[in-house]
């Protein structure tokens, strides 16, 4: 070790680098941080890159696309809509300093779609502490959403999980009585949450035998292989995957390796992307028509319509928009692009349903009384309560066919509600109001 | 000679207090230049110092190489975490005792690294790197799974604000952090330049020789392994606190990172710890500036900063293996050499 050298050249040399770094301070704007009077400022996290970005990294794309279209119309009270995208690579270490700078250099108004359950854990403390408005999270889980005490400014972009589950759960069960049902899960939120879900609608899983978990994020470099097997050695007829798509691909893959065939494959939707699933088997050689043939068949859920349903009023604007507007790297239309745009429509009328003079607070009071009342493509209501910030509170259950698009099953779409907890599931009787022709909210 | 020799511990003690000192003034002066933001950063450089200077007393002083140091943060994270969600104590306290309890798991470590050397020891740190988030999956009631356990510094307290006016969170969490870096670096000089630290470098010198002369080279190497283990312990308890103990808090990569800013500074000096630890948390930010200025499209901006720190570490390798540091000296010793043949004429 060195002594002779002045330390202190070093310390100097190392702030010469630090200042390099910082940027200008931004100009304080009166009002409301990240509200000025041309302009108001959306901040979202997501992994852009790294393992766990296929498929998500096209949200931000979507969401920016919709707002520009906002924007090309007027914005909202004459006020454009910027989003500000960080890529935290789905490490919580990094989300918070991503969100520090979201919060501190780009002086945002609102979290707006960030994506991931455990990075957001990281930071949704901190969010909640400043008051900062975190709205449509990306994320399933239920804890960031059931208590409103705990998380005032957080809501919900997605169903959670536990729902989505509880309503695969009973289907199985009683299309299926006497086949052996397995799981597959990311031992994280996401899949505890899948599997809590499950075991309220009566699914209970032998670990070990009818259980298979894998840590998010290690099915990339490590493979699904001894999960697959396991299931197989166990004579699992369903498989029920509660996993990011990227997992989902691995899982089908390594199980066609293994010459494994299960009966039916049941994906909660936020891993049952069909673009992102053919784009990673392609990726490892698989030809599109042979991916389109290991998906069909799959039982999966969604809120709103499947992306493959062109004659469906808010697939048909939003598609269009996507054409003219997204200047993404992948702009191809799926589930993501249509969550992505879907929730940029959500904000865009809770934005304009607060009125010209807007502020963290107001957004967040009209959400809470509010929100339940916003329309979008979705075929359930936002669940948005004094009492809960939990998103879409129904799903509909479908089959992949041939073509990759997601068909409800029995050619009818029903769309069944539950809660969290351990409410029945029933059949909603939600009527979807229509999209305005310009595609633009209409909110009193 | 025992009385010359505690004369010059004294002077060292004195170099080192004041070194450590300036230091903290440092951070406080640029702090205050910064806005809430860099401020977080200077946190984080001065956390990710503490581990940073855990690997050049590892490898620079004992010749050690580890590619888990962010294991043993996770280690110090989740004693700290622990200790104050489930015992209640205080947030200090707990820093204290992360130092204790990741040294004792540097012990347990080290008594198997002191076996191994070069590619079998990284190999041993690399799968430790890998296996530590997988234990806090397996045993999720305990340590919170992948969602890990929520721990941050808490809001600036009173005392502090009626002291010096209303500061930033971004602000106290420095003030938090700064002083541990300072004792940290205090303690780096004064091992380094002790009895202990002429120890290490004679076993990272010549194994053999420093055998030869009387050294325990497995006790040694242990010692090392304990010391350096309690600081990236310390380091893994403040870096968690930023807001979330857990799994994707410590990732493979954050190992890496460390190495990469030992490496780049110099793995023997510690001023070079300190200009690694600046460039591996500033550069990204640099980058970000000059690409938002040029409107490079997504796709390729999120990969340079990745991109431009593996150019930065390959180079350093290949062209300059001794770092910024290196380079330093060497360019010293050049002008002192012209100056002096200058002179001569």
């Amino acid at each position: 070790m060195n002594l002779r050298k002045p330390l202190i050249l070093t310390v100097v040399a190392s702030a010469l680098v630090g200042s390099l770094a910082i940027s200008s301070v931004s100009t304080a704007v009166a009002g409301a941080p990240g509200v000025s009077a041309s302009e108001i400022v959306l901040g979202m996290q997501l992994p852009e890159t790294g393992p766990a970005s296929p498929g998500y990294n096209k949200v931000d794309d979507a969401a920016r696309a919709y707002f520009d279209y906002v924007n090309s119309k007027g914005g909202v009270y004459g006020r454009n809509i910027k989003l500000v995208v960080k890529d935290d690579t789905y490490k919580a270490g990094l989300t918070i300093s991503t969100a520090s700078k979201l919060i501190n250099q780009d002086k945002i108004f609102a979290f707006f779609g960030s994506i991931g359950t455990q990075t957001h854990v990281s930071v949704i403390k901190d969010i909640n502490r400043r008051k900062i408005p975190d709205i449509f999270v990306n994320s399933g889980y239920s804890s960031f959403y059931t208590d409103p005490k705990k998380y005032p400014t957080t809501f919900a972009g997605l169903g959670t999980y536990t729902v989505e589950a509880k309503i695969l759960g009973k289907y199985l069960l009683e299309k299926y009585p006497d086949k052996t049902i397995g799981v597959l899960y990311q031992s994280d939120d996401f899949g505890r949450n899948a599997l809590a879900g499950l075991a309220t609608a009566g699914l209970k899983f032998e670990a070990r035998k009818t259980s298979a978990s894998f840590i998010a994020g290690t099915q990339g470099s490590l493979g699904l292989a001894s999960q697959i097997g396991q299931l197989k050695a166990n004579g699992v007829d369903i498989v029920i995957i509660a996993a990011v798509s990227s997992a989902t691909a691995v899982a089908y893959a390594t199980a066609a390796q293994l010459g494994y065939k299960p009966t039916k494959w049941a994906v909660i939707s936020v891993g049952a992307d069909a673009t992102t699933f053919q784009t990673i088997l392609g990726s490892k050689g698989v030809p599109a028509a042979t991916s389109a043939a290991m998906l069909a068949g799959t039982i999966s859920a969604s809120h709103a319509p499947a992306p493959g349903e062109l004659d469906d009023e808010y697939i048909a604007a939003f598609k269009k928009i996507n054409d003219d507007f997204n200047k993404g790297a992948d702009t191809r239309w799926d589930n993501n692009v249509l969550q992505g745009m879907n929730a940029a429509y959500l904000a865009t009328s809770a934005l304009m349903g607060v009125g010209k003079k807007l502020t963290r607070k107001k957004l967040i009071s009209y959400l809470e009384k509010n929100g339940s009342k916003l329309s979008s493509a979705a075929f359930a209501p936002l669940g948005y309560s004094k009492n809960s910030h939990e998103a879409f509170t129904g799903f509909w259950l479908g089959e992949y066919d041939a073509s990759t698009l997601l068909v409800p099953i029995d050619g009818k779409r029903v769309v069944y509600t539950t809660d969290s907890a351990g409410g029945a599931v029933t059949v909603s009787n939600y009527k979807r109001p229509a999209i305005s022709a310009d595609a633009l909210p209409k909110v009193a | 000679m025992s009385k010359s020799i505690s004369l010059k511990h004294k002077v060292i003690g004195r170099r080192s207090t004041l070194l450590a000192i300036l230091l903290f003034l440092f951070f406080i002066a640029l702090s205050k230049q910064f806005d809430p933001y860099n401020q977080a950063q200077l946190a984080n450089i001065a956390t990710l110092l503490i581990a940073v200077l855990s690997i050049t007393l590892l490898t620079g002083a004992s010749g050690q190489i580890s590619l888990g140091q962010g294991a043993i943060m996770a280690v110090g994270g989740y004693a700290s975490a622990l200790l104050v969600t489930r015992l209640g104590y205080s947030m200090w306290l707990s820093f204290i005792l992360a130092i204790f309890v990741s040294a004792l798991f540097g012990l347990f470590l080290g008594l198997a690294a002191a076996r191994l050397s070069g590619p079998y020891l990284a190999g041993t740190t690399l799968v430790m790197a890998l296996a530590i988030p997988s234990i806090a999956v397996r045993f999720e009631p305990f340590f919170g799974g992948d969602v890990g356990i929520n721990v941050d510094y808490g809001n600036p307290p009173r005392w502090l604000t009626s002291f010096v006016g209303k500061i930033s969170i971004e602000e106290w969490s420095l003030y938090v952090v700064l002083p541990f870096t300072a004792l940290a670096l205090f303690a780096v000089l004064n091992l380094s330049n002790t009895r202990a630290g002429r120890t290490w470098r004679a076993v990272r010198d010549n194994e053999v020789s420093a055998a030869l002369a009387g050294i325990n080279i497995g006790r040694t190497k242990v010692i090392v392994f304990v010391c350096a283990s309690g600081l990236a312990g310390l380091a893994g308890a403040l870096y968690g606190f930023r807001g979330l103990v857990g799994p994707s808090v410590y990732p493979t990569d954050l190992s890496l990172t460390l190495l990469t800013a030992a490496v780049i500074g110099g793995l023997r000096s510690i001023g070079g710890a300190i200009f690694g630890t600046f460039t591996v948390v500033f550069l990204p930010d640099l980058i970000e500036r000059i690409t938002s200025t040029f409107e490079v499209p997504g796709a390729i901006a999120n990969y340079l900063p990745g991109l431009a720190i593996g150019t930065l570490l390959l180079l350093t390798v290949i062209l300059n293996p001794s770092g910024a540091a290196g380079l330093n000296e060497r360019i010293h010793h050049r002008i002192k050499k012209t100056i002096s043949k200058s002179g001569g004429h």
